[in-house]
């Protein structure tokens, strides 16, 4: 309990460190907000183009496919906002030996990177997807009742957790190769596909995005969950089953990768 | 021309080879750049499949297929991140090495992006474009394209390449006035997506914004040689398309040399 309280306040402490740098270039901050939200709204105009063409795509209105695209953006934004870090493990602090740092001192090693930035950009990625939730609440597509409201915070935390388990994973193997970015790349990439219904893929890429990088369990699956009632609860609880899973194989890919680390440098 | 060349094909040269040193992280590169193109192969597919038409903005499924892949294939000849070079070569000060250097900064960018777009096509667009070829003859039933169509689609899309590394370098002049672009450069890249046909061809927009698209140079950059190459353009049309990326080449080119005269007035540079 001691060591939870630590953590707290440490976290506090490296947290307001970061908002005094965001605070000293707010322009910066602003245009990065900015990026990410512009960059979502045109996946949106392309979906009123797409849809403009037909009713509706595989049984899916246009409404309900937003839905999707917007709910799969909050844990995508959260583990954004979070542990944006752990990009730089994959593709510098390893390479250059700057990870010896995170060795020297008394604090759990992954909590020392997801604590030393936070990712003001994220805000973009949340704005948008909590403005089409809103958006697919008042046009009564989705079910709301207070399960289903304690569900969705359930299932957008382990959404994250994914996310963050996946990053996490790509990054531990820069341990074994030094540099790693481009296949976390690749993998983060995957999520993409995530924004549509699956059903519309070969069944080669469906399998690969539900069971080997589970971004389906972020987004489709749990979105449609919201959208149908009556369809079981059950796809909640397996996608926490998924995180819980992949953080516990990235965490241990992690610690494995920490003790063949051997820094840089003569 | 002999002598430009003299000076300039280093800068080609060496792109190209730094390129072979680093490629390994370059094909994964690649993967990522196709994943894109296959969601919307699915994508297009099922709305091809839901629609229950034949010919959607002007395409069949068929053409279709070919556009989303010819996409791939003219956005490697044609894009470069120039502009992150010049910003690099800005906040860290090293554009006054060019200034002093006798060679012409813009020029020298320009044959390093060629280096980048040679290798880009060489490595795996050729084998994209080839790949798409046997597979339009063998699966989608549809005729090769000619000879003719080849050297056109090469011709326009060169144009293109122009038109996208004077067009950025002149975006990269924005990193004289602020250090951070890398909100602007993803505001840049999401609408050129819109508006070059890459994320959907230009012929699905309404009637009206259509017409506001053919007064930008966008829409050249990577619409119009996959139009050809599509064989949607003959006589005239083509002949006034191909027109029309030539003037926005001379007037981006002359655009370009304002911005550079002016902000270089103004340079300041610390340390040395």
């Amino acid at each position: 309990m001691n060591a939870c309280k630590r953590y707290m306040r440490l976290y506090r402490v490296l947290a307001a460190q970061f908002f005094k740098t965001v605070m000293q270039s707010k322009v910066d901050f602003l245009m990065g907000l900015f990026g990410f939200f512009f960059t979502q709204i045109m996946g949106i105009a392309f979906l009123y183009l797409v849809f403009d063409q037909i009713p509706s795509l595989q049984g899916w209105t246009l409404d309900q496919l937003i839905f999707i695209y917007g709910f799969a953006q909050i844990p995508r934004g959260i583990d954004h906002l979070l542990t944006d870090n752990i990009w730089l493990v994959a593709w510098r602090l390893v390479l250059n030996g700057d990870f010896d740092r995170y060795m020297l001192r008394p604090m759990n090693i992954f909590f020392q990177i997801i604590a030393e930035k936070l990712q003001p950009d994220a805000l973009g990625e949340l704005l948008v997807g909590a403005i089409l939730v809103v958006r697919s609440l008042a046009k009564g597509i989705v079910t709301v009742d207070a399960a289903h409201v304690v569900l969705f915070f359930v299932s957008v935390m382990a959404g994250a957790l994914i996310y963050t388990s996946i990053k996490l994973f790509f990054a531990a193997l820069a341990f074994w190769l030094k540099t790693s970015g481009p296949f976390l790349q690749v993998a983060y990439q995957m999520s993409d596909f995530a924004k549509y219904p699956t059903e519309i893929y070969a069944k080669g890429v469906r399998f690969l995005i539900t069971w080997v990088i589970p971004f389906a369990f972020v987004a489709y699956l749990p979105a449609s969950f919201f959208l149908k009632s009556g369809a079981g609860a059950g796809v909640i609880g397996f996608e926490w089953v998924i995180a819980i899973v992949f953080w516990c194989i990235a965490y241990y890919v992690f610690n494995r990768g920490i003790r063949v680390y051997e820094s840089a440098g003569n | 021309m002999g002598r430009l060349l003299k000076i300039y094909m280093p800068f080609a040269s060496n792109e190209l080879k730094r390129q072979l040193a680093y490629r390994g992280a370059f094909y994964l590169f690649i993967i990522t750049s196709l994943f894109s193109s296959f969601i919307s192969y699915y994508l297009w597919m099922a709305v091809y499949g839901s629609s229950g038409q034949g010919v959607l903005g002007g395409l069949t499924q068929n053409e279709m297929v070919v556009y989303i892949f010819m996409v791939y294939v003219t956005s490697s000849i044609v894009t470069v991140s120039l502009s992150t070079w010049v910003s690099d070569d800005v906040v860290q000060g090293t554009v006054a090495m060019n200034l002093i250097k006798p060679i012409d900064y813009r020029l020298s960018l320009i044959a390093k992006a060629l280096g980048r777009v040679s290798f880009q096509f060489l490595a795996p667009a050729v084998f994209v474009w080839i790949g798409l070829e046997i597979y339009k003859v063998t699966v989608l039933d549809m005729a090769p394209v000619s000879v003719m169509g080849v050297v056109l689609y090469l011709f326009s899309s060169g144009m293109s390449f122009l038109l996208f590394v004077l067009f950025d370098f002149c975006f990269g002049m924005i990193a004289f006035f602020t250090t951070y672009i890398f909100g602007l450069r993803m505001v840049k890249e999401a609408l050129l997506g819109f508006l070059t046909g890459q994320l959907i061809p230009i012929s699905f927009f309404p009637e009206a914004v259509q017409r506001v698209f053919g007064f930008l140079p966008f829409s050249s950059m990577i619409y119009t040689p996959v139009m050809i190459y599509l064989g949607k353009y003959t006589g005239r049309t083509l002949a006034f398309m191909l027109l029309r990326q030539g003037i926005w080449v001379l007037a981006l080119y002359g655009l370009g040399s304002l911005i550079w005269k002016m902000v270089t007035k103004r340079l300041v540079v610390l340390g040395g």
